[in-house]
């Protein structure tokens, strides 16, 4: 880990370092940053939210039923819902900037592994104060997946302790509601009134919106998707693997889907593919198109997508569960994560410096 | 004179000059530095700073308790500070068997050096106190508030990231205060303005007994070594192989150490780690060899050198927070967390000591007025404080010094 962190902090400040050097001026150039931004806000990013606010609705209309009748059919129902949840969940949560950002949305939304002996310790005290920070890993998506699968042994004993325990059933539907409040927050403030904000900074100073929004996206796919959900179960910065921080533990094997949705999002992102159709539009994609970037005598858009068709491929390789593809065989899993690290690459190093965007952030200072 | 005749003069003279600067250097013994700090007589090691390493651990048990919500009290965090009862008994405040048996302290050695408090005991005392206020407002006004989300003028949890800060009701985090302040009351004001001290090293008849090499009672080293010996255990006493300490120089410690690896990772600073292990080198072998003015040398440099990671650090603290408070939207966490580094530095800032004089960079009085800036442009502290403040501040902590803002500013 040692070494990884060092080699991504080498690069970093040699990036660093070459963007000092040009001054920002000369990275002016012709393209339209209006146009993508308008693309990305009214296309890609608002209603990725709709969806997510559709699906969290969803869930709490089968997670109100649960509730009223705890019984396998309404908990399957519940469930499925929980999973179209957290599947649309994917395609926003590389968002953070504006409302997502101030309320510090994936925080409260997907931090895993749960924290489960904290979880029955609020259950058992009643105490709902999901609004804390340190509360972070009590609540959201990972608390749910321990909720829902994670209680007992089987469904059975599960179903039991929601029939007895009014307490249970409160916080469950406290969990879900919190997430129906956040992302209705980020909603509204997106149509409202950040939607022109967002556009409307279409400069190309550290502040704009299509620097903050690429450095918001790539520390998503950098931290979150390839650390996150491969590279820290992988054991990749920890030595050895740690099967029980996969994403979707309780569940089993849903793992392999969420990452896959993940994955489908950045890569949708990046090709500037509308939520809902066929269309596409303005994008990293032909923003490095335009400015012309070769890397070994192609494309470097046809590269990063051909690198994100390789990360998919080995992905596709693995086993639903991962904890379950860790145990068995981690070497197939290491190579998925070398392949999502080779995206990392193309794109923190190569379409940084050909956007002449900086990277606005370090490794914290650890104090 | 012929040009020949007159290369040759030039030559001559400049031989002249070489000879004659060769002659200078002859008039003291040549004293080398050792390739670590080690030194011995008789096949024994000299070198011995176990107080220091007591107090370092001391201090570290103290600042990692008070973040103990659970199991910490006003009682046992005040007895990790003086490790006595408050009727002055024995107490075993600490994890640690062997810092329980001993009789040795933080709070005693805080502000407490001959240079600037021998006289002072009025300042010193009321600094031993200031901590003592902390530690008791961490228990006071934060712990009750654990579960409750801070906002200007109600202390308790924020958000840093995916870290969680617990602040007062202006913003402080007084774990960062006694962490950071202890960098400066009792690390630096021992090293700098004590240990390093020719009132210290030269007390009594200390000279002719390091001449002499009348080693103390039951010890193998002289008076004077031992003293400069625990000026480096402040720096250095808890490094996994104390006589070659910068190869785990940010792991050490979290207080002095932990800061000189981190200005040392400043590419503007680079260097400065082996400039002050450099010196302690050579300033010890200086009193092995009877050098005091080369002795002397050295100790002007640790103090230089010592006295710039504290400055540095409180501009960069400020720096960032400055940077952050500057974006669409504030993360208050993570800019509490700095200033409440940047506070400590600043604080610690009474106890550096300028080369070849008797003050610190800035006076304690200074110091307060720094303090007073930053937390009162509105009534509510840290909530209130604006960038230009930040900037201000940071330009007067640095004009004393040689660095300036813009270098201390940022890691790299």
């Amino acid at each position: 880990m040692k070494n990884l962190l060092a080699s991504l902090s080498l690069l970093l400040i040699l990036f660093a370092c070459s963007s000092e050097e040009e001054p920002e001026e000369f990275s002016e150039d012709q393209f339209d940053r209006k146009v993508m931004l308008t693309h990305w806000a009214d296309n890609i990013i608002v209603p990725a939210y709709q969806q997510y606010n559709k699906e969290l609705a969803t869930l709490n209309a089968a997670t109100q039923a649960f509730i009223q009748k705890p019984e396998m059919t309404e908990l399957s129902t519940l469930r499925a819902a929980w999973l179209e949840a957290y599947k649309a969940w994917q395609w926003v949560s590389m968002f953070e900037i504006g409302k997502a950002e101030e309320v510090n949305l994936r925080n409260y939304t997907n931090i895993y592994p749960a924290d489960t002996s904290a979880i029955g310790e609020n259950i058992r005290a009643q105490n709902f104060k999901l609004e804390l920070p340190s509360k972070y890993d009590e609540q959201g998506f990972p608390a749910l997946d321990y909720l829902l699968y994670g209680l007992r042994e089987d469904d059975e004993q599960i179903i039991t302790v929601y029939q007895n325990s009014e307490s249970h059933r409160e916080y469950l539907s406290k969990v879900v509601e919190r997430l129906q409040t956040l992302s209705g927050e980020v909603l509204e403030h997106w149509t409202d009134s950040y939607q022109d904000t967002f556009v409307d900074a279409s400069g190309s100073s550290a502040s704009s919106s299509v620097n903050k929004l690429i450095n918001d996206y790539l520390f998503y796919y950098e931290r979150m998707l390839r650390a996150g959900k491969v590279g820290i179960p992988a054991g990749v910065f920890s030595g050895s693997p740690l099967p029980h921080t996969v994403e979707g533990r309780y569940a089993k094997d849903i793992s392999k889907v969420l990452l896959l949705e993940a994955l489908n999002a950045t890569q949708s992102f990046f090709n500037g593919q509308a939520f809902s159709g066929d269309a596409k539009g303005e994008s990293l994609s032909t923003y490095l198109d335009y400015l012309n970037s070769i890397k070994d005598e192609e494309d470097l858009s046809a590269n990063i997508n051909s690198q994100f068709n390789s990360a998919r491929e080995a992905i596709e390789s693995l086993n639903q569960d991962f904890a379950d593809q860790i145990i068995n065989d981690n070497s197939a899993f290491l190579s998925a994560y070398d392949e999502l690290q080779k995206v990392v690459i193309l794109m923190k190093v190569d379409m940084f410096q050909a956007l002449n965007i900086r990277v606005d952030y370090v490794d914290a200072d650890g104090d | 004179m012929s040009t020949r005749n007159l290369l040759l003069a030039l030559f001559s003279s400049a031989l002249f000059t070489l000879v004659s600067c060769a002659e200078d250097e002859d008039n003291s013994p040549s004293v080398n530095a050792p390739a670590s700090y080690t030194f011995e007589r008789n096949g024994q090691s000299t070198v011995s700073f176990s107080g220091q390493t007591t107090r370092i651990k001391m201090a570290t048990e103290l600042v990692n308790a008070l973040g103990n919500f659970d199991a910490a009290t006003k009682s046992t965090l005040l007895e990790m500070y003086r490790n006595e009862t408050p009727e002055g008994g024995d107490a075993n405040p600490y994890q640690e068997a062997a810092l329980n048996d001993s009789d040795k302290s933080v709070r005693s050695k805080v502000a407490a050096s001959r240079d600037l408090f021998f006289t002072n005991t009025t300042e010193g005392t009321d600094i031993k106190n200031q901590f003592e206020l902390w530690i008791e407002s961490q228990v006071d006004e934060v712990f009750p508030n654990e579960e409750v989300l801070a906002k200007p003028g109600t202390a308790g949890q924020i958000a840093d990231g995916s870290s969680t800060r617990y602040v007062s009701a202006k913003g402080l985090e007084y774990n960062q205060l006694v962490n950071k302040g202890l960098i400066g009351a009792l690390m630096t004001d021992q090293m700098l303005n004590n240990y390093l001290s020719e009132a210290v090293l030269d007390e009594n008849v200390n000279r002719e007994l390091n001449e002499s090499a009348s080693v103390e009672e039951g010890q193998n080293y002289t008076t004077m070594e031992h003293k400069w010996d625990e000026a480096y255990g402040y720096a250095y006493g808890t490094a996994a192989d104390p006589s070659n300490p910068n190869s785990t120089l940010s792991d050490n410690d979290i207080f002095l150490s932990k800061y000189i690896a981190r200005v040392e990772s400043d590419a503007d600073f680079t260097g400065i780690a082996d400039e002050i292990y450099d010196a302690f080198k050579l300033g010890r072998a200086a009193i092995v060899e009877h050098n005091y003015e080369l002795r002397d040398e050295q100790a002007n440099i640790i103090r230089k050198k010592v006295s710039e990671v504290i400055g540095i650090r409180a501009v960069y603290y400020l720096q960032q927070a400055k940077l952050k408070l500057e974006q669409d939207t504030p993360d208050y966490g993570s800019i509490f967390h700095d200033l409440s580094e940047a506070y400590g530095f600043i604080y610690s800032l009474q106890f550096t000591r300028q080369p070849n004089s008797n003050v610190p960079y800035h006076s304690g009085a200074e110091v307060n007025e720094f303090i007073e800036k930053l937390m009162n442009e509105g009534a509510n502290g840290l909530w209130n404080v604006s960038p230009q403040t930040l900037e201000e501040l940071s330009e007067a902590i640095a004009s004393p010094f040689e660095f300036t803002v813009a270098e201390a500013a940022s890691n790299d």
